[in-house]
């Protein structure tokens, strides 16, 4: 998307001047030195006669190493003098039941700002922002991460106290009623922000109550929720050692890095009861018009249904992700935002959606934003778009395009060292194959029309879309509405 | 931009080949930060047009920037959001990429700016008729659709990402449009060609429509955006003369009714190459990449000098409020008129924003959010620009059933008690840590170096001179945060901005 963003900052007066006579001071003679340059061709034509050399490239591999039985992923990057460290730890709030669902939210932001056991939280902050480390605390249904990142000098000094924040958490007393009231505003703001509000209950519309459905209420956050003993049985089933991976970026050399990655380790208890499995959802698959009124002008729309295709090594699942570039996700080469924004003007951002879990379905069908009297077109476009999907291959233009895409891309998954190890760490903990990317590449280059209109045809039903509208339905019109199919009111859980 | 574009006409006039050539990295002090040490070659173009070249072969990938020195402040009432309109329409191809019959196209642009014209008028009399207006539209819809046929449509965007092109963007800021991608280094050359075809031939073309998605835009940052209606409302209220109180994204209006006419005249004025700058970092060779960008660019005119912006923000004289009624929880922003990012007390009011806001620690996070138990956030920044004098903004969330008011008053004591005590020694030494830690992570991101090289040469014509901001920031003393306290956080000199809660509509 084009995008504009608000400028600020701070800057200070260099010397201009003086720098721009060094400039011309220092300029060398060389070999490229002339008047005038030949002047280079543009243009199509210009474009199409230039030749790419092959790119050479190996691509950097992390370490597979074991610390106390923890898996370590270690890459060395001398380029700069930092360190980062990633620590996932299998397990998140999807694995416990409904009235643990904000002490799974709180975890990871309580080990953050909770204190340890011999460091209150305030002491926790100081040291951090002493010796500037950042750190970055997350969860979500299935685990729980963080990150640290310090100048390497600092990095005894800032593992130590990350061993300390993940291993021996004080859970603070006022900081959980800090966290429980900050958490009850965000609720409260919920409404606030009609796209947030739209995705989060378009999956309470589709999931019900499954944790991929469950939104914070004020009933989660009452006083005294959540509770000391159900924070510290949470850390102590998921922030423990067998459920931990590692993974390094450092300057350092190994041997340094592993030492103090030792003692890390040791502060985290080994685990103890099994995690229980999360539940499988059963999606809704009703389809029909579910309208939110809110009179502003303009509208979110999220319409989607379940489908089946799984993150696999199957055709079907290749075909899936290079059909949904060409559907809708790939940006401007994609029908989706080609037609709804470039040609007809109806929206600003306009994509498809199609989610591949590895254990059970997703979804496919599409988002957009629009002015209210534009809704009802904006859809109908959309579904005339997957119903030609559905009965037509796509060119062999547009699959070479998206194959051509991912292909071309490939070494941008290797551009930062930090990324390379946060993906090989993600499919250590989804037990995929390390040369998973590889595989994924592979898979994509086989794909032709005829398998990407297969897995539409057998996977998008256009009519059986549920479609969520949250908008000003006087403008956008009821009975425009109802020619998308029956129309009632979705009741908001309401945050105030 | 005035000492330094009075250098390069001189340096021009007394040797051409001087300003030609690419110039080695020269030896920087022992003290320099690790960024001034970069090994970053600078070349100017006989056209005025400056590259900065900076190799750094850890993965095969190169990232571009380019930054035209244009953005809000070179507009005006009548024209606001035309910057960040051309930063769509750039993106719509040039006379040979994104067509199949371009003189087909113009003939039916006549005929559509023509309908627009009809259109402008009906629409400024007092009582415009609304069936007139709509048949006018729907010409011109019709036109587009016509001309449409002719069009390939995203064509420099498909040609781009077909070679593996991350991040295709831009953006648009009160005084600059940045224009940047990242390419697998093999393909580098591209980025020359199709940069240089759209600096050269840009075509306008879906002009009507894509005025359409920019209304849009706006309906989703600003209009049904709590955040971005208080956030435009503050500005226009803190400046009354100065184009940094116009929105970026511009009025609803001027974005529905600029011509194409006026958007053409407007791209020759201000996107020369002596308007812009590139910054190029990545795995590179610097003398192959010197020649592409003379090979390239040097034969394109040098284009005239834009109109220098000479409105000045005059001295506030007591305090502004201003409230937006929305269906939304409360917020607050307080600003206060602060110098430019070259006036000698700019590193300590940026010392300031880190002690207020930059951490849990920070007096009103901790005093706030931690003791008070006010506020669920509060941040602080100076902008919207760098160039002019700016306004040092406080914006803060109330935790109910605290109010806006609340917030605001616990906001000035800390204040005050800041004023009177003075930081203390620790709290500065924290600050000069995590200075000392950024001027090091900033290194770790090709496209983030991109665009701190461009910036900082178009702001201070030195790609220097940012990375040297960590050495004056490192200077600041307490004295030095005590001394802008006083002299700006005044209450003559604030602008309060309130969002309540209401039916926005409920006047009508």
């Amino acid at each position: 998307m084009r995008a504009r963003v608000r400028g600020c900052g701070w800057r200070r007066a260099g010397r201009p001047l003086r720098a721009a006579l060094a400039l011309a001071v220092l300029a060398p003679a060389g070999p490229v030195r002339r008047a005038v340059a030949q002047e280079a061709r543009v243009g199509r034509d210009a474009v199409e006669r230039i030749t790419f050399p092959p790119l050479s490239f190996h691509a950097p591999t992390p370490e597979h190493r074991k610390v106390e039985g923890v898996d370590v992923l270690y890459l060395r990057d001398a380029a700069v003098p930092l360190t980062t460290v990633f620590a996932r730890f299998k397990g998140g709030y999807a694995r416990f039941p409904r009235e643990q669902y904000a002490a799974g939210m709180a975890l990871p932001s309580l080990l953050r700002y909770g204190g340890t056991r011999t460091l209150t939280p305030d002491s926790v902050d100081k040291v951090l922002e002493y010796y500037a480390i950042q750190t970055s605390f997350g969860g979500g249904g299935e685990a729980v991460s963080a990150s640290l990142n310090t100048l390497s000098e600092h990095l005894p000094r800032a593992l130590d106290l990350f061993g300390r924040m993940l291993g021996e958490p004080r859970f603070d007393t006022a900081q959980v009623q800090m966290w429980r009231l900050r958490e009850l505003e965000s609720v409260r703001r919920r409404s606030d922000d009609p796209q947030r509000l739209a995705f989060s209950e378009f999956n309470r519309l589709m999931f019900g109550d499954h944790p991929v459905g469950w939104e914070m209420t004020p009933a989660d956050v009452a006083p005294g929720h959540p509770g000391p003993e159900v924070l510290r049985t949470l850390h102590r089933r998921i922030v423990c050692r067998d459920h931990l991976i590692l993974g390094v970026t450092s300057d350092g050399a190994w041997h340094d890095v592993a030492a103090l990655l030792g003692d890390l380790v040791a502060r985290i208890q080994p685990c103890g009861d099994s995690l229980p499995a999360s539940p499988i959802p059963r999606i809704r698959a009703r389809p029909g018009v579910y309208v939110i009124p809110r009179t502003l002008k303009q509208s979110v729309v999220v319409m989607a249904h379940p489908a089946g295709v799984r993150l696999s090594q199957s055709r079907d699942y290749f075909a899936s992700r290079i059909g949904n570039l060409i559907l809708g996700s790939g940006g401007f080469s994609s029908r989706i935002l080609s037609r709804v924004r470039t040609e007809k003007g109806y929206a600003y951002s306009a994509s498809s959606l199609w989610t591949t879990p590895r254990r059970y379905d997703g979804l496919i069908g599409a988002i957009t934003r629009t002015r209210p009297e534009k809704v009802v077109p904006a859809v109908r476009s959309i579904l005339d778009i997957m119903r030609e999907m559905t009965r037509e291959p796509p060119s062999r233009e547009e699959v070479r395009h998206a194959i051509d895409e991912t292909v071309n891309s490939f070494v941008f998954n290797f551009d930062t060292p930090a990324r390379v190890v946060s993906r090989r760490m993600f499919y250590l903990a989804q037990d995929m194959p390390a040369d998973w990317l590889e595989r994924y590449v592979r898979g994509i280059e086989r794909v032709g029309p005829s398998d990407v209109l297969g897995v539409f045809h057998r996977n998008l039903r256009p009519a059986e879309m549920t479609i969520l509208v949250l908008g000003d339905t006087t403008r956008i019109g009821r009975e425009a509405l109802e020619t998308l199919g029956p129309v009632q009111v979705w009741p908001v859980e309401r945050g105030r | 931009m005035s000492a330094a574009g009075g250098f390069r006409a001189l340096a021009a006039a007394l040797t051409a080949t001087a300003v030609l050539h690419a110039a080695a990295p020269p030896a920087v002090h022992a003290q320099s930060t690790p960024g001034e040490r970069l090994p970053v070659h600078e070349i100017t173009l006989a056209n005025g047009m400056r590259f900065l070249i900076l190799p750094r072969p850890s993965a095969p990938t190169v990232s571009f920037v380019v930054e035209f020195g244009v953005g809000s402040v070179n507009e005006h009432l009548g024209i606001t959001g035309i910057a960040h309109l051309l930063e769509h329409l750039l993106f719509k191809g040039t006379t040979t990429i994104g067509t199949r019959d371009l003189a087909a196209e113009r003939r039916l642009f006549a005929l559509m700016d023509a309908a627009h014209d009809t259109l402008l008028g009906v629409r400024g009399r007092i009582r415009p008729d609304s069936a007139e207006l709509a048949r006018l539209r729907s010409r011109i819809r019709a036109l587009e659709d016509s001309a449409r046929t002719f069009v390939v449509s995203n064509e420099f965007d498909r040609i781009l990402s077909a070679s593996g092109a991350q991040g295709l963007n831009a953006t648009t800021t009160a005084e600059s449009t940045y224009y940047f991608v990242e390419l697998p280094s093999n393909r580098a050359e591209l980025w020359f060609a199709m940069e240089a075809d759209r600096m050269r031939n840009p075509v306008f073309r879906e002009f009507y429509t894509e005025r359409d998605v920019v209304a849009e835009e706006r309906r989703m940052r600003v209009e049904t955006s709590p955040g971005g209606l208080l956030y435009e409302a503050h500005l226009a209220a803190a400046y009354t003369m100065h184009p940094y109180g116009v929105p970026v994204i511009g009025y609803m209006s001027d974005i529905q009714t600029l011509s194409r006419r006026t958007v053409e005249a407007y791209y020759r004025r201000y996107y020369a190459p002596a308007n812009a700058v590139v910054a190029i970092v990545g795995d590179v060779d610097v003398e192959r990449t010197a020649r592409w960008a003379r090979s390239y660019f040097e034969q394109i005119p040098r284009g005239a000098t834009p109109p220098p912006v000479l409105a000045r923000e005059p001295l506030q004289k007591g305090e502004r409020r201003v409230e937006v009624v929305f269906d939304a929880e409360p917020q607050l922003r307080i600003g206060w008129h602060v110098p430019d990012v070259f006036d000698d007390d700019a590193p300590a009011v940026a010392v300031l924003s880190t002690l207020l806001t930059g951490g849990r620690t920070s007096r009103l996070y901790h005093r706030l959010v931690e003791e008070d138990r006010v506020a669920a956030s509060v941040f602080s920044s100076t902008g919207p620009g760098s160039r002019y004098p700016q306004l040092f903004q406080i914006d803060a969330t109330p935790v109910a059933p605290h109010t806006t008011t609340e917030v605001e008053d616990a906001v000035y004591q800390a204040l005050a008690e800041l004023t009177a005590e003075g930081p203390s020694e620790a709290e500065i030494e924290r600050v000069r840590n995590r200075i000392a830690a950024a001027s090091v992570r900033r290194l770790q991101s090709n496209l983030g170096l991109a665009f701190q090289l461009a910036e900082s040469t178009t702001l201070y014509g030195d790609w220097r001179a940012t990375f040297r901001l960590s050495s004056r920031l490192r200077a600041v003393t307490p004295a030095d945060v005590e001394r802008v306290l006083r002299r700006y956080f005044i209450r003559e000199n604030r602008t309060v901005a309130v969002l309540t809660r209401g039916d926005p509509e409920g006047h009508r």
